[in-house]
């Protein structure tokens, strides 16, 4: 009997030390951001580069699925790759999508979308 | 009447609360450590690139891959680091060594940035003694506002790996440990994983931005006291 109730005490104790930390759902998917956005630092190829930039695709898409706002600068910084391929008004359209996500971007964003479109007229 | 096995639970409650508090390093809430961080209300937050004051070459450009995932977390908005070190390398900024001492208050204007991260890379290295090699990383944060110029949060993480393993042969832990030790000597990567330990040490203590759940409502979260 003495065992038991030292043992429910201590299930109780860690039930309740459990359920602090269980409150962190996570706000944001970043799937293989760090992995690849770190390979790409280390060896910088067209392979590297593409990969994270399928990274940065799949984030849009999953957190979509999983209804939660993409994370801060993920459209800003696909769009700055179609940016420097020339892609301008690709690069725009998520300039603009930032921007609509999160309004305090919006000052940067418009910065690159004057940017943008003047690398078209000039094209 | 409380019997024996009240004894036991009361008994065992008060033990445990003893060796919670017993060890516990000095604490101070988020608002009376950083009361600034709640009147100014930052929401968005500017990367600087790390200062490096360690002799590891490629510490910077590693280490400034794992700052933008935890600080979102903590639920403020962040610049894309990828573009904005670029513009900022346009503008011949490769370092925020220069900027410590000049006015932040040009990067409300050009990004719209309510506060600067200030990182600076104090230790990144492994240590050799006698006896026991020690990996260590070490972040220094400082978040200054762009508003009022002054220093909004400042905190810092440290991770000290024990490398030697102390001759436990066979074990799984040995077996663990000398696969770091040679993971370690064939790459810098490895440094990497314990960036983000000690990124989540000092960001952990930040309070709550705009985009958490908890923003605005963690004023009495208790920190660990650290000696500046």
């Amino acid at each position: 009997m003495k065992k038991k109730g030292i043992c429910i005490s201590f299930l109780l104790f860690a039930l309740f030390s459990l359920m602090g930390c269980a409150t962190t759902e996570k706000m944001y998917y970043w799937g293989d951001y760090s992995t690849t956005l770190y390979a790409a630092r280390k060896d910088a190829n067209d392979e590297s580069l593409l990969k994270h930039k399928n990274t940065l695709e799949n984030i849009i898409a999953e957190s979509g699925k999983r209804n939660l706002r993409v994370p801060p600068g993920v459209y800003g910084e696909l769009g700055y790759i179609y940016f420097r391929q020339n892609n301008n008004d690709t690069a725009v359209k998520y300039f603009e999508m930032e921007a609509r996500t999160y309004p305090e971007s919006r000052v940067f964003m418009e910065r690159l979308t004057q940017a943008a479109k003047a690398k078209n007229t000039k094209n | 009447m409380p019997n024996r096995q009240h004894y036991l639970f009361i008994g065992s409650i008060c033990l445990m609360v003893l060796l919670l508090t017993s060890c516990a390093p000095k604490m101070v809430t988020k608002a009376d450590k950083f009361p600034l961080m709640y009147e100014e209300m930052p929401v968005s937050i500017l990367l600087l690139p790390p200062i490096n004051e360690t002799t590891a070459a490629d510490a910077k450009e590693y280490y400034s891959t794992t700052l933008q995932e935890p600080i979102s977390f903590s639920g403020y908005y962040v610049f894309p680091y990828e573009v904005t070190s670029e513009v900022l390398k346009m503008e011949g900024i490769y370092d925020a060594e220069l900027l410590k001492d000049l006015s932040v208050t040009k990067f409300r204007e050009y990004f719209g940035a309510d506060a600067v991260l200030f990182t600076t890379i104090k230790k990144w290295d492994i240590s050799y003694i006698v006896i026991a090699s020690n990996l260590t990383v070490s972040i220094d944060c400082e978040l200054k506002s762009t508003k009022s110029e002054q220093v909004l949060w400042s905190y810092n993480g440290t991770v000290v790996i024990d490398l030697s393993g102390g001759g436990s042969g066979g074990s799984i832990a040995g077996l663990i440990v000398k696969s770091i030790v040679t993971a370690i000597n064939t790459a810098t990567a490895d440094y990497v994983p314990y960036a983000r330990v000690a990124n989540y040490r000092a960001i952990s203590s930040v309070p709550y931005g705009k985009y958490h759940k908890g923003y605005l409502q963690d004023k009495e979260q208790k920190i660990v006291e650290q000696r500046q």
